[in-house]
Formats: structure tokens, C-alpha cells, sequence
């Protein structure tokens, strides 16, 4: 591991301060969780709280004297307030602000900048001499090397630009980093001003840097960098700090020594109000890094946005495909479907209407006759009360199929009724059940369930549309015979009831035979077909219940 | 019955009236089915058809009720006039005595319905021209006396057929949007579903309390 403090110091004499602040959140994060940080950065600030964050600073600054001057930054920084004002838009206008920074950043460091700086070194030198874990030193080392030498690549650029050749091209530049900063940092200066790939220099630097044993070697070495940015930047380096760099080095090698050229702070501020200036245009901009992945040093942030999304995505495709099966199976949905729905509402609406019918009837009868018309109608009623215990248990015969059985029943519980039912359509669906449930198909427990719900739903809206007919018929019938009607429709009902509980049971059969290893979704199955059965059954009744008024009425 | 998707946003109740004989129950299956029924069995007391379709982006459920038109089942099909959002009443342009009887007709709709109930009037079996017995200028001004929408429709090669139910779907739809038809009002006939998927408003339960046995 090279130290990491040629480094910073590299970075710091050129002052990009946004590049920073990244390092330092980062490091933040990383000294923390000690993973990889593609975290936001808000996260970072939300999860850390202030004393552990002020930890880490500490620690960090035990490391190597850098976050000192971002110290003195942020003193300066509130300042010069006025920086805030600028609109990334009006390029002009944060030009000439930026000079004016400058100007006073220059005069800052002239009259306090310094003074405090090295005042900051004689504090930091204490708690450098404590002892400082190892692994989160190399951790934030090789992150931090990683970073600064990305940024010493810009910041040559930078310093073209911001000192140099700041006037003629502030509004150019004002653009570059604005769009530097919003697409990404790796490669705008590239398609911008030409400069190559910071992170192929940062890569070299690193390299460069890893040779070194001794800091004193590096001064050279840094100030053949600083010139191959500054060339590649195309901007004349007219480098008005110079010396800055050899002071810094000595800081380095000596932090006794109080030879610290204050254009740091300077730069870092133009950096910093860039920084702020951009994040006021855009006040997304952070969450937008963040989101991108560009504070953290590695690449792989939006392919891993992507799968995630396409995750995302694909578990949003199964949950609206088990709804739309569920809806498949959907009792109430089924019912509709076969009409069952509409035949109720229907005999509901007859009902009703006779009801009153009824009831005007027993408003305008001579009272000493009002007591035989309630005993009457309450005659009727108990005729419909379905027998508590009729356990018919007569078996099918062996020459008959079962739903010829179930036809005859029907038609001889209706026999009296006189009326013309139609039969055939419960009957053929028995049979079609009866039928698929007998195949020798392999079906599964999924398929055998759907078919029962299905079946049973159809059942039951057939069973309610006789009702809805017969109440329908019973009313144009010339000529009524209450009791037999009422008879016959109870032993109707039995019979129906009785068959969508044969349903039920038929599909658990089938159910039953299937050899799944899912013995659990099988008895789920099962279970909810008999609560579908119930469930039909309780409509079938309901259905038997509407009809009473009609056949009250036809003994009125 | 019609199966499918349950993401359509309203429900209309249709009642479609008028004499026996006059192709109710072939103009609904024409509508629901593309097909015409050549021996269609009397209808006894109601029948019903589905199907959905699109008016101004929204999806409609039509819940077409075929009543019988057989004078016996007059008192049964007079119960199920409530609630009807639209009301078809169909004469047979062949038939004299069928257009005669439409002020009946018109009448049991007009007491049974609410006012913002829309009645299309439909002079079925136009491609029977050569019999005809009523002219479309008669039916039109009877039409634009009482207020209500025409055409002149065959069943049998389709035509008009689906003007005529999505005409009237259009014009409860705009009733709706106009605020004409109060859709929280228990007898609009039209249900209003906020959410796609797809449960029926009447649900069982509601029916069981409403039994008054």
C-alpha cells in the first residue's frame, strides 16, 4: 500500500473540492461498513449520526492532516454567502462570482487562511501519533488514492481553467462542469475539452504512486503529473502556485513546517461553491449521483440498477398472473359468468314485487279475514322448510349413470309442480364433469380445483335460473296448487343441494387420487372446495327463499 | 354467459320490450353473438345476454335484459323494468299492430323507469322492406314526439344493430358525464366499478338481506 498522503496533497494543491467531498463520504461509509459504498450518499449522512460521523473525520484527520483544510473550507465558505446566488444557467454571472472568490479567497489566505491552517497541524500532530486500525486505514486508503489521483487528473484541467485562462472561458467552463457534473465525472472533461479519461490517469498515477517508496521522490513525480494533465488539458499551464506544490510536499515530510501556500483554500472554495452553485440548479443533482452510482469509485452500479428493475419487474409479472388466476377460480366471478348473478337479481325483483303484492292484499282484506291469510301464508312457509334430517340413502342403481339418477330425481321431485322445467343443461354438465373427472388424462391438483370451483359455480347459477324460471312460470300459471308447488319445490332443493355436494365431493376424490408431494395445497384445495360447496348450497336456498312469495301468493 | 375479462369500468343495465314476434331476442343475439337466430323460442319471462364494449376509452358491461314479449308475461317482465339504465323498444316494421302498441309500451317504460333512462326505439326486420307496414318517416316522428332515439334495424343481416346499442350506451354515458344520471342513485342501472378487477357490485349477501320473506 502507497501512502495515501502524497496523494491527498496532490489533490489538495489543485482543489477540486467536489471530488472531495466525495472521498470523504466515502470514506465515511466505508469506514463504517467497511464494504463496497454504492450507497447513496443521503443514506450514508441519515444512517451515520453526528457523533459517529465526527469519529470519523477524526480518525480520518489522524490519517493524514487532509480534512483540515476542508475544515478551513467550510469556514470560508460561509463567507462568501453570496457564492449561493448563482444559477448555473447564467453562466456569465457565476463567472464573474467565481472571480470575485477568488479574488477574496486569494486575500483569505493572505490574512488568516494560513495562520489557521498551520494553527490546524500543530492540533492534528497530537492525535496523529495514536494508534489507528490497520484494516480501515487500507481500506480508506486505497479508495482515497483511487479517488484524489481521478481527481489530480481533473484538477490540472481545473487549474487551466479556474486561474488561468479563467476569464476568456469562464461561461465554457461554467458549462463543462455542469454537464461534467450531471453525466457523470469519468468522461465529459474527455468529450468537453479533450482530456483523457480521468480514471485512465488516475490509474497511472496509482501505478506511479505505488513505485514510490519515498514521499521526497514524489514531488518530482507529482509535478510530472500536474504537467501531462495540464497538457492533455490543452490549457498552457501558467501554474501561478508553483511552489504551492513543493510546500505541500514538505508539509508532508516535515508537518512542523509552516510553509503552506493558502491557495488551497481558495481553490477548494471556487470547488466547493461550484459544487453548491450546481446542487442549487439542482437540488436532485445528489440523489441523482447517488442514484447513479458516481460517487462510488465502482462501475457496476447501473447494470445492477437494471437487474434489479428487471427483478423487480418479473416479480410484479407473478403477482399479477397469480391474480388473474385467482380471479380464474373466483367463486362470486364464476357465478357471474354463468349468469347465476343475474337470474338471482332477477328472482329477487319478483320476489319483491310480489311481496308486496302480498302485502297490499293483507291491507285491504276485512280484518276478521287478515288472521286466515297470515295463517295462510305461514302455512306455505312451513311447507318450504327443508327437512332437518332427510338423509336419502338411496343408492344409484347399478343400470343407471349417475346423473340420468339426477335428472330422474329432479323430475320426480317436480312432477307436481306443473310446470315444464328444464333439466337438461344441469344434467349435461354433469355429465361433462363426471366425464373429465373419469379421463385418464394426467391433470393436475391446480387444474382439478379450478374445474371444481368452475363446476360448482355453474351448477348453483343453473340451479338458481330454474328458480328464476319457475317463479317466473308459477306467475302465469292459470291455475295454482300451493301445496304441491311447495312440496315439490323443497324436495327440488334437496336434490340440488344435494348435488353440488356430490360436486364437491367427486373433485376431492379426484383430488385425493392425484400423487402430488404438495400434500398441503392439495387439503387447501380440498377445503375450499367444500366451502365453495357450502357456499353453493346457501345460494341454492336463497334462491328456494325468493320463491316463496310466489307460491304464497298462489294461495292468496 | 359470456367469460372473459372483468376490467370494465360500468355496468348498464338494458331492458329491451316490445310485442312478441317483434325479434327482441334476435337483435340481442345479433349483439352479443354476430349471428341471427332463425327459429328463436318465445322467451320466457326474461333472458339475458352481456357483452363489453368501449365508449370514449371507458369499457362498458352491457347487462341486457330480453324480456318476453308474450301478453301473459306482461305482469312478470313489468318487474323488471327498474332499474334499466337503457330501454330498447322494438316494433316489427311489418307489423302494424306491434308500432300501434308502442304507447303502451312507451308508457310501462316511462312509469317503470327513472327519467334519465334512455329508450331507443328499433323498427326491427328492415331488410323485410317489401313488407313493410310502417314507414320510417311515421316511426321517426313518433320517435322525435316522445323524445326518443331511432333506427330502422335487421337482425337478420345486422344492420343497425350495433348502432343501436352503443348509440344508447353512448348517450347514458354522457348523461353520466353531463351528471344527469346520478350514478349513487339506487335505480340508475348503471354500476359504477372504481377498480378493474372485477367483483360484481350485487353481491350475494345484499340480495339475502334484501329478502323480505
Amino acid at each position: 500500500m502507497p501512502s495515501s498522503d502524497s496523494e491527498n496533497f496532490e489533490s489538495a494543491d489543485e482543489g477540486q473540492d467536489h471530488i472531495k467531498k466525495n472521498v470523504r463520504r466515502k470514506r465515511i461509509s466505508s469506514s463504517n461498513y467497511s464494504t463496497d459504498t454504492s450507497e447513496a450518499e443521503p443514506v450514508c449522512d441519515q444512517v451515520l449520526s453526528n457523533s459517529s460521523r465526527d469519529t470519523n473525520i477524526e480518525k480520518e484527520k489522524q490519517s493524514d492532516g487532509w480534512d483540515d483544510f476542508d475544515i478551513e473550507i467550510t469556514t470560508e465558505n460561509e463567507k462568501h454567502p453570496n457564492a449561493k446566488v448563482l444559477s448555473i444557467k447564467d453562466a456569465s454571472s457565476v463567472a464573474k462570482k467565481d472571480i470575485d472568490s477568488i479574488g477574496t479567497g486569494w486575500d483569505d489566505v493572505g490574512d488568516w487562511g494560513q495562520v489557521e491552517i498551520v494553527d490546524k497541524i500543530k492540533k492534528d500532530e497530537v492525535p496523529k501519533s495514536l494508534p489507528k486500525p490497520e484494516d480501515q486505514s487500507n481500506c480508506d486508503i486505497s479508495e482515497v488514492t483511487e479517488k484524489l489521483a481521478a481527481a489530480s487528473t481533473k484538477s490540472g484541467w481545473g487549474w487551466g481553467w479556474g486561474v488561468d485562462s479563467l476569464i476568456s472561458s469562464a461561461s465554457a467552463g461554467i458549462t463543462t462542469i455542469t454537464s461534467q457534473v450531471s453525466q457523470g465525472i469519468s468522461n465529459v472533461l474527455e468529450t468537453s475539452i479533450g482530456a483523457p479519461e480521468p480514471e485512465e490517469l488516475a490509474r497511472k498515477n496509482i501505478k506511479e504512486e505505488t513505485n514510490k517508496e519515498v514521499l521526497s521522490d514524489k514531488v518530482s513525480e507529482l509535478e510530472r503529473n500536474d504537467k501531462k494533465t495540464e497538457q492533455s488539458s490543452s490549457a498552457e499551464s501558467t501554474f501561478p502556485f508553483g511552489n504551492l506544490l513543493s510546500g505541500v510536499t514538505k508539509f508532508v515530510e516535515s508537518t512542523g513546517t509552516k510553509v503552506i501556500a493558502g491557495g488551497l483554500d481558495t481553490l477548494e472554495t471556487i470547488g466547493k461553491k461550484t459544487m453548491e452553485v450546481l446542487q442549487d440548479g439542482d437540488p436532485g443533482l445528489a440523489k441523482k449521483r447517488a442514484m447513479l452510482g458516481l460517487d462510488s469509485g465502482d462501475k457496476p452500479v447501473l447494470s445492477q440498477i437494471l437487474r434489479e428493475a428487471k427483478a423487480k419487474a418479473e416479480e410484479e409479472d407473478m403477482i399479477r398472473e397469480e391474480k388473474k388466476e385467482a380471479k380464474e377460480v373466483h367463486y362470486e366471478n364464476l357465478f357471474d359468468d354463468f349468469e347465476g348473478l343475474v337470474h338471482l337479481e332477477a328472482l329477487e325483483m319478483l320476489s319483491k314485487q310480489v311481496n308486496m303484492r302480498i302485502e297490499e292484499r293483507m291491507r285491504s282484506i276485512e280484518p276478521e279475514k287478515k288472521q286466515d291469510l297470515k295463517e295462510t301464508l305461514q302455512q306455505v312457509a312451513e311447507l318450504c322448510e327443508i327437512p332437518e334430517d332427510e338423509e336419502d340413502d338411496d343408492e344409484t342403481p347399478d343400470d343407471t349413470s349417475k346423473p340420468e339418477a339426477f335428472h330422474e330425481k329432479l323430475q320426480t321431485a317436480t312432477q307436481d309442480l306443473g310446470l315444464k322445467l328444464q333439466f337438461q343443461p344441469l344434467v349435461k354438465q354433469y355429465t361433462d364433469v363426471l366425464e373429465w373427472l373419469s379421463g385418464d388424462e394426467q391433470v393436475g391438483e391446480k387444474a382439478v380445483y379450478k374445474r371444481a370451483v368452475s363446476s360448482l359455480a355453474q351448477a348453483t347459477a343453473l340451479s338458481v335460473e330454474i328458480y328464476h324460471k319457475t317463479a317466473e312460470m308459477l306467475l302465469v300459471k292459470p291455475r295454482r296448487s300451493t301445496a304441491d308447488e311447495a312440496d315439490a319445490l323443497t324436495q327440488m332443493t334437496v336434490v340440488l343441494t344435494k348435488h353440488v355436494s356430490d360436486l364437491a365431493t367427486a373433485f376431492t376424490v379426484k383430488l385425493n387420487s392425484i400423487a402430488a408431494d404438495n400434500k398441503q395445497q392439495i387439503n387447501e384445495y380440498a377445503t375450499n372446495i367444500f366451502l365453495e360447496s357450502g357456499n353453493s348450497s346457501t345460494y341454492i336456498q336463497n334462491a328456494f327463499q325468493l320463491a316463496l312469495p310466489i307460491l304464497q301468493i298462489g294461495a292468496v | 354467459m359470456t367469460s372473459g375479462p372483468y376490467n370494465y369500468s360500468y355496468i348498464f343495465k338494458y331492458i329491451i320490450i316490445g310485442d312478441m314476434g317483434v325479434g327482441k331476442s334476435c337483435l340481442l343475439h345479433q349483439f352479443t353473438d354476430k349471428k341471427f337466430m332463425a327459429d328463436c323460442p318465445h322467451t320466457i319471462g326474461v333472458e339475458f345476454g352481456t357483452r363489453i364494449i368501449e365508449v370514449a376509452g371507458q369499457k362498458i358491461k352491457l347487462q341486457i335484459w330480453d324480456t318476453a314479449g308474450q301478453e301473459r308475461f306482461r305482469a312478470v317482465t313489468r318487474s323488471y323494468y327498474r332499474g334499466a339504465a337503457g330501454a330498447l323498444m322494438v316494433y316489427d316494421i311489418t307489423r302494424r299492430s306491434t308500432y300501434n302498441h308502442l304507447s303502451s309500451w312507451l308508457t310501462d317504460t316511462r312509469n317503470l323507469t327513472n327519467p334519465s333512462t334512455v329508450i331507443f326505439l328499433i323498427g326491427n326486420k328492415s331488410d323485410l322492406d317489401g313488407q313493410r307496414d310502417v314507414t320510417y318517416e311515421e316511426a321517426k316522428q313518433f320517435a322525435d314526439e316522445n323524445g326518443l332515439m331511432f333506427v330502422e334495424a335487421s337482425a337478420k343481416t345486422g344492420q343497425n344493430v350495433e348502432e343501436a346499442f352503443l348509440e344508447t350506451a353512448k348517450k347514458i354515458y354522457q348523461s353520466i358525464q353531463d351528471g344527469r344520471l346520478d350514478l349513487n342513485a339506487a335505480e340508475s342501472g348503471v354500476q359504477h366499478k372504481p377498480a378493474s378487477p372485477g367483483r360484481p357490485l350485487a353481491t350475494p349477501p345484499a340480495s339475502r338481506d334484501n329478502c323480505t320473506c
